[in-house]
Parts: structure tokens; sequence; C-alpha cells
């Protein structure tokens, strides 16, 4: 007892009753608080009283200490049971853990109370309420260390038992288990005869409780392996005694056989009750989880928002940046109309969208030229709607092509909005003309662009007037692509960071425009910058440039078709702009490709002109008219004709007399010009004058030597004989009956059939 | 913007200076010249204020604000033998703000006004040169947009001059004799402003003397 240490603070001792301290000091002495752990010591035998609150703390068991012997009749020594965990049961009070200070002793004091015919004790250790302050901030706020959990806690006791050192039945421990069951009542006893020390360490008796416990699993698991074995020990069944005869065994028989068949079907009519129970639930979840599982969906490609019990999603393009005053709001609605009992149709969707009803349906934009209308009375809605119904993408949901097509109606309404605002603000010299959804411009003279918005919702109605016989199509989708290329890049353009500045703090404005003060930009640098071109101009533009290419491409073409002698080659290039192409056109003979390619004319093809560039450097500009551009290729392939027999005179070895692109003798063409050209044989004998017109075609005439031609006057001023080398007159060939397939390949034949040999 | 020479053109005999203008402008239509709106250029004078002035000269230097109207965004601050610079428009509003040191004197203020045209690649812009009230004499710009390079032009701008300002076409610009090979720039369209600004101010005192 001299060991006991006192805390000063906290000694109480009441009666036979001393209260245990377990605040952190290093004593036993009692604490006031109501959370007390009361060691009970009864003289006299009685069980000990019921420690005092029964702490419903997960770590907390109850145990009996202290020897008790027979006049307690608590049987072995220390008796334990773990309490089990109590988790379902709320802690009477919200205990918390400390690190439980000890307290597993049981006081005795001096030589007051006695061991011998101590009796149980009962020992329920709680941990205290308080939790240990971690750390105490600058505002006096305190944090508090988490309590240890219950195996945490156990782990830390059980570091604490050393189990080397064990009390009373510490001399029987190395022995065998058997042993110890031998001789029951020693380790009793021992223990009784022992006077009471207060060891050391509080957890003494729960330590030799622990090494019992375990030797008594020892003996069992040893006589268990050993009657396994059946060689030395064997279980005997005890004998029952033999059940009376049954007086009529069928009729017991049957009944019980009724009675056991009835519980089986109990049973088993229960299990499929919950069965069938179960499986509606399912249906009924997943037809749940599919509405849920299909709104998911939806909102990875929709913008979704629940506004009080209603699902509303947004199908505009306001956050990609359209100024369009539509609210583009669509409801998602739960599909409820669904029949149990019948069969799920295949496309069932348990979810359903519900578009704004001016959006349903279907539209495109169509863009069209035609020639020019005669009357404008004649316009009226125009309603060409030929387009079929899209097939929705397999595996796509019928609320995305719904959603999508509703969307398609929105950006054509909007484009049609901007052209007809447009169409109308902006000034022109031919003013345009809107007409329900019909927009009429005239890029050229004679010519009329229709750009007009066709709209049909679903009914039944507007199939049948499309079923009309239409005029033959016109329409031009790649403008209606482009189009819509074109809304997008506005929306970008209001993104954009000129006027979004992009970070925050950026400043407004076009980076170019701010240099363009320091750089002294001039009105062309600075409008270069800006582009304010609407949207009306733009398609106009490019639709004037496309009719102009396609009309080139005819005229081009049916020159070719028409004039086999020479003939027109033209090769577009691949790469075009919206408001430009090029295509160079090559006059040729055939067969004499490579020695006659002096005409080699580059077409550029803009929005209202056509600009040509000769190969020898002269740049000619036509206007959109068609016959321009074909007076200008017939004058050309005549100018070719000329030129390639200039060519062919260099081969042939002749020599080029004079050559003149515009000879300004002879009747005056109505297409540009005749060339003409005279060329001299080898030897001087012959001379060819050939003269091409567009119109007037080719006359060749062939000069002789005076020696040949025989109906000459015969003068006084030529004395010489000499003098009849000379070339003389001309005659004129009848070149239609002249041998060979093209101008060339005559005149090469008759080059040679005037060169001897 | 290419190579530009900046002269004035004497006022004719017992003709006002809005006649000798139109005089200009006519030969020019015949000339086929296309008339293309107005141009404007002025110049503000700055002194440097007297506080922070030395001991150097009682003035000061003496600084030039310019606009163009040809360049509209810019400003441009030159001093008389000086670097020039090419601002933004937001240059006059610091000017305001450097009251302390610049003080303008608004006395001084003189511009020209007139008609822009344009002939194939040639700019030719006929002013009139005021300062207040009175019209002091008449500007004539004439612009080679191609060349930037101003001795490769010169003897060009000299021809097209002479084919309508006859007698009164100008001699070599003295900014050219320092470019040599160097591209040509606005700044130097500015320089030759003032200096025949400040020549026809020095001009237009000696009858008017006594008056500023």
């Amino acid at each position: 007892m001299a060991a006991v240490k006192r805390c000063v603070t906290h000694f109480v001792k009441q009666g036979n009753l001393e209260r245990i301290c377990h605040c952190s000091c290093d004593c036993y002495g009692p604490r006031k608080d109501a959370d007390l752990l009361r060691v009970g010591l009864q003289q006299g035998g009685q069980a000990a009283a019921p420690a005092g609150p029964r702490v419903n703390d997960s770590d907390c068991f109850e145990g009996t200490a202290g020897g008790s012997d027979g006049p307690l009749g608590s049987g072995p020594a220390l008796r334990k049971q773990p309490i089990p965990p109590c988790a379902g049961r709320a802690p009477s009070s919200a205990l918390p853990r400390s690190a439980p200070v000890v307290v597993a002793r049981a006081a005795l004091v001096g030589g007051r109370s006695k061991m011998a015919g101590v009796p149980a004790v009962r020992i329920s250790i709680e941990s205290a309420c308080e939790k240990q302050v971690q750390e105490v901030g600058l505002d006096g706020s305190e944090t508090y260390l988490q309590p240890l959990s219950m195996s945490q806690n156990l782990a830390r006791l059980a570091q604490r038992i050393d189990f080397s050192q064990g009390s009373g039945s510490e001399e029987d421990e190395p022995g065998s288990a058997g042993r110890a069951w031998a001789e029951p009542g020693e380790p009793e006893d021992e223990e009784g005869l022992v006077k009471f020390q207060p060891s050391l360490w509080p957890w003494d008796s729960v330590r030799n409780n622990l090494r019992s416990a375990l030797t008594e699993m020892c003996v069992l698991y040893d006589v268990l392996s050993i009657v396994k074995d059946k060689k030395f020990m064997a279980l005997d069944p005890v004998v029952q005694d033999p059940l009376p005869p049954k007086q009529n065994p069928q009729f017991l028989q049957l009944i019980s056989k009724k009675k056991s068949l009835a519980g089986a079907a109990q049973i088993l009519l229960k299990g499929a009750e919950r069965l069938s129970k179960s499986v509606a639930e399912n249906q009924e979840n997943k037809r749940q989880r599919d509405f849920n599982s299909e709104l998911l969906r939806l909102r990875q490609h929709w913008k979704l928002r629940k506004v009080g019990d209603k699902i509303l999603g947004d199908l505009s393009y306001r956050s990609a940046g359209s100024l369009f005053l539509h609210h583009g709001t669509f409801e998602v609605i739960k599909n409820t109309d669904i029949d149990l009992d019948k069969k799920i149709p295949e496309d069932y969707c348990p979810l359903d969208v519900q578009i704004p009803s001016d959006l349903e349906g279907s539209a495109y934009i169509k863009v069209s030229i035609q020639k020019q209308a005669p009357d404008i009375g004649d316009l009226g809605t125009v309603n060409l709607f030929k387009r079929p119904m899209l097939k929705p993408k397999p595996g796509s949901p019928h609320w995305q092509t719904k959603l999508e097509a509703a969307q398609n109606v929105l950006l054509c309404k909007e484009i049609f909005a901007q052209l007809s605002r447009e169409a109308v603000q902006i000034k022109s010299q031919i003013p345009h003309i809107v007409v329900k959804n019909q927009i009429i411009s005239q890029p050229f003279p004679g010519l009329q662009l229709s750009i007009s918005l066709c709209h049909s919702s679903n009914d039944k109605k507007s199939q049948k007037s499309a079923s009309e016989k239409q005029n033959p199509d016109d329409h031009l989708y790649v403008l209606e692509h482009n189009l819509h290329q074109l809304i997008r890049e506005c929306h970008k353009q209001t993104l954009s960071s000129t006027v979004m500045p992009h970070p925050a703090s950026a400043p407004f404005g076009h980076k170019r425009m701010r240099l363009a003060g320091p750089q002294a930009f001039d009105k062309n640098d600075i409008s270069s910058l800006q582009s304010n071109e609407g949207l009306l101009e733009k398609i106009i533009k490019q639709a004037k440039h496309i009719f102009l290419r396609r009309r080139t491409a005819r005229t081009i073409d049916s020159l070719a078709s028409r004039i086999e002698d020479p003939q027109i080659q033209a090769h577009w290039s691949n790469i075009n702009d919206v408001y430009e192409s090029s295509v160079k056109v090559l006059i040729t003979s055939q067969g004499y490709e490579q020695i006659c390619k002096s005409i080699q004319l580059q077409l550029n093809i803009g929005v209202e002109q056509i600009r040509v560039v000769h190969r020898d450097g002269r740049v000619i500009t036509l206007s959109h008219q068609e016959q321009e551009l074909q007076d200008f290729l017939l004058s050309q392939m005549s100018q070719h004709q000329v030129h390639a027999v200039q060519q062919l005179a260099k081969v042939m070895g002749w020599h080029v007399l004079s050559f003149s692109n515009h000879v300004g003798l002879g009747p005056v063409e109505s297409i540009g010009n005749a060339s003409a050209i005279t060329v001299a044989s080898p030897n001087g004998d012959y001379a060819i004058s050939v003269r091409n017109g567009p119109e007037s075609g080719s006359k060749v005439m062939v000069q002789f030597p005076r020696s040949q031609c025989k109906d000459l006057p015969k003068g006084d001023v030529l004395q010489d004989s000499k003098w009849n080398h000379l070339r003389g007159p001309f005659k004129e060939v009848q070149w239609n009956k002249m041998e060979g397939r093209n101008f060339v390949y005559k005149m090469e034949l008759l080059m040679a059939a005037l060169t001897p040999c | 913007m290419g190579v530009t020479c900046v002269s004035q053109v004497p006022v004719a005999e017992g003709k006002s200076v809005q006649q000798t203008v139109e005089l200009l402008t006519r030969k020019l239509e015949v000339l086929g010249a296309e008339k293309q709106g107005t141009f404007c250029v002025d110049c503000e004078t700055y002194h440097t204020a007297a506080s922070t002035i030395g001991t150097q000269g009682q003035t000061g230097k003496l600084m030039y604000v310019m606009h163009n109207s040809e360049y509209p965004l810019s400003c441009f601050a030159l001093f008389e033998s000086g670097p020039c610079l090419i601002a933004d428009a937001n240059f006059d509003i610091l000017m305001v703000k450097l009251k302390g040191f610049f003080q303008n004197a608004k006395a001084n203020k003189i511009e020209t006004r007139g008609t822009r045209y344009q002939y194939c690649d040639f700019l030719v812009k006929v002013g009139t040169v005021t300062m207040g009230p009175s019209a002091r004499g008449i500007s004539v710009e004439v612009e080679y947009c191609p060349c930037v390079i101003a001795n490769d032009c010169w003897s060009l701008l000299m021809e097209f001059m002479q084919s309508f300002m006859g007698s009164h076409a100008p001699g070599l610009p003295s900014v050219f004799g320092t470019k040599h090979d160097s591209i040509y720039s606005p700044s130097d369209t500015m320089v030759q402003y003032m200096e025949l600004f400040n020549k026809i101010r020095k001009q237009q005192q000696v009858p008017v003397a006594g008056m500023r």
C-alpha cells in the first residue's frame, strides 16, 4: 500500500466505496465527476454491486476482478464476458473517449480488507468523458485529440500486458494444459492464500484471465484433436430412450406428411411472393432508372436546368454567340403512358421532349438563281418544300433528332431574319424585295436571285401541297451551306476577343487597330482591317461569282463543241475562293500542240468581271456579258491560226516576210480584227499569204514566180530574163478543197508542196 | 503611302487665293483627275514652358503637333530639327496633361484644307493655308503612291507637277536630300508641311507688320 500514490486533489473516500481517479495524473484518487468508475468492494460474499454507470461505449467491458471462491460460488477465478460492441445502442450520454486511465484495482487500503473470502469484484471500465486537448488556438478555441477507436484502444491496452509475468498460475504456465485442468482448485487456493498485493500495473487480473482462457482453449483443442483421432479417446453418444410406437402409423404419417408439406409449401409460397415482388420492384426500378439514365444522356448533349418541378432545356445558339431573340426552350417530360401489362414497344423512351410550337417540323433555306420573273405580282409564298424527312441516325434517340431538327429550324429562321433585315436596311442600286418568306434581288440584269425559307411542319396538309410538280430545281446547295457557315461566323464574332476581351483585363478593340495610330495607317489600311459587309451582300457576291463561273464554263464548252479547228482546252483550277476562280484556256491545233502554243489565256473569274491575262502579257478585263467572252475567244482563235502559220514556217524553214495581228486592210470584221502573215519559201520562189478573220474565215493566197505564170502581160520594161525568177501575181487557194483535217495540216501540206526537194 | 512632295504655289497676280486654287483644280480636272473628297492638315505650336528651360534661349524649343486627314488615327509631333513622333490620336489629350511643360501657342495654329484628287497612281491635294480667319497661301501636295524610295521617282514627280503647275513646280525638297535610299515615311511629309507652314508664317508677317 505504500506504493499507492494519492492525488492530493482528488482523493475522497466514502465509506467502503472508493472513488477512483481517472484523470491523467498518475494517482488513484477519486474524482468528483459523475461518470466515475466505482469499484465496489463488499465483504461477506455479496455479489459486487453493479459497477457504476454502465458505459455503452464500444470499448467497455465488464469483468469481475479479484479472486473469488467458494462462498461466492462464482466458479473459476475470473469470469470475463466481453460485452459485444454496442453499436446499436446510442450512448446514454455522449461520452467522449479519452485514454482510459487504468483502474482495475480493487482498492484495499491497509489491512482493512482481507483477500480471503473477498467477494468477486466486478469492474466496469469506462473511458473518461473528456477528450484530451491537443492545442489551444490563439483565439481560445481548443482542438481535441480524437479518442482512440476500440481496436486501437485494445491494442494499446494489450501492449501493456506482459505475458511473461503472471500472478498466481505462473508456475503452472510452462506446464501442459492438462495439468492445469487436473488441479483446478490449486490456483484458486493459491490465489486465495496469497495476500493480495496491489500489482504494479492494474491489468494483472485481466492478464490472468486471458492466460487461463488460453489454457482452457488449448486443452479443448487438444481434446478435440485426440477425439478426432479416435485412438485414445472416443465420444460416446448418450443413449436415447426409444420413441413409443405409434398407434396408427399411416394415419399419423399422412397427417405428418401433410403438415410437413404444408410447411414446405408455405415456405415456397413465401419465397415466390418475395421473388415476384422483387421482380415487379425491379421493373419499376428499371423504369425509374431508365428515365434517369436517359436524362443523363440528354444532359450530355443539351443544356438542361430545373425550374420548379419542370426540367427545361435550351436549344438556341445564344451561348454560342447568337443575338436572335428566341427563347429556344424545350421541356423534358416523363413518359408515363406505358402499360406494364402490354409489351413495351421497341422504341419506347421514358423521356420525351416538348419543343416550342413554332420550331416544329423541319426547315431549310433555298437559294436559287432564275431568269427574272416577268411580273412582280407573280410572287407568292414559296412552298417548295421538297426535302424529305431526314431519316434519324440509327442509334440516336428520337429526342435527339427532334431537338436537332428544331435547332435547325431556329437557325434557318435566324438566317432569314438577318437577311431580310439587311435587305430592307442596306441601300443598293437595285433594291431588294422581301416578300413573305422570300428575298429577291438582282445580281445581274435579267437574272434573279431568290433566297427563301422553306419551313414545313409535320401536318398532313403540307405534305399534300408539296407533291405538286415543281420547276426544275436550281437550288444552290453550296450557298445554303455557306449561309449556315456565315451565320456561325457572325456568332463567333460576338464572342471573339475583340468584343469580349480575353483575359478580362485586356483592352477592347482589335489589336491591329491600336497600331493604326503609331504606324500612320491611311484609309485603305484601316478599311481593310474592318470588314463590315453584311450577310446578304456576301451571299449575293457569292451567288454572282457562282453564276459567272457557270456561264463562263458554258461559253467555253459551247465554243469547244461548235468549233473543231482550232481546239479549245480549258483547265479549271481545283483551288478556288468563294469570290474568285481561275481557268486556263489553251487554243491549239490538233496534232500541232507543241508547235502552235502561243495562245494561252488565264481567266480569273471574279464577282462581276473576268480578267484575262494573255501569254504575251496583255491584261484584258471583260464584263459579265457572255457575248464579250465569246467574241474575245473567237478573235483569239483566229489569231491562233495565223500564229500557227508563223510557227510552222519556222519549222518548215520558210521565212516570215510580214506578220500583223491586226491588219487594217480588207473587210472590217465585226468581232475583233483580222490578222495576216506572209511567208516565203526557202528558195524564195513561192510565197504564201494568209489572212484570217474571226468572221470572214481564212484566205490563203500563193505567189508564184513569174516564170510559172502564163498569162502575164509582156511588157517592154523588163527585158532581162532574170526578172522571171521573181515572184509574180497571187493566186487564191481553194482552201476547202485542200487535203487535211485542220488548217495547220493543210498549211503544212501546202508548204511541203511548194518546197521542191 | 508613297513619295510625297509638298510645295507652295504663289498666288496669281491680281487674283485672290480662292481663284488661284480654282485655276489649279480646273487644270487638274482637265487632265483627267477625279475628285475624291477633301483633306485637312493642321499644325499647333507648343513652347517649352519657361520654368523648365535652362539658359539656352528665350523661348526654348518649339514643338509642333500636326494632324493629317490622310492618316485619321494618327497624330504627329515634331521638333524643328529633331525627331518626328507618330502617335495615336490620344496624344492630344496627353498634351493637355503636359500643360506644365508645354504651353500651347494658340495664335500660331495653322491649317490647310482643300480637295483631294486622284489621277491613276498620283494623289494631288490642293489646299488653302489659313491661319485664323485669313487665308495665307496655297499648298500643293503631290504623292506618287507606288514608289517608296524618294530618289527613284523624283524626276517623274517633277514632270507631273510641271504638267499642271507649270513654272511653279518646286525644286527637290530638303528631306529628300537626307533620305538617300531609305523608305519614305509619313513623318517626312509632315516635316515638309511644317517647313511650308513656317515659311508661310514668316512670309505673311512682312506685309502685315506688327500683327501676329
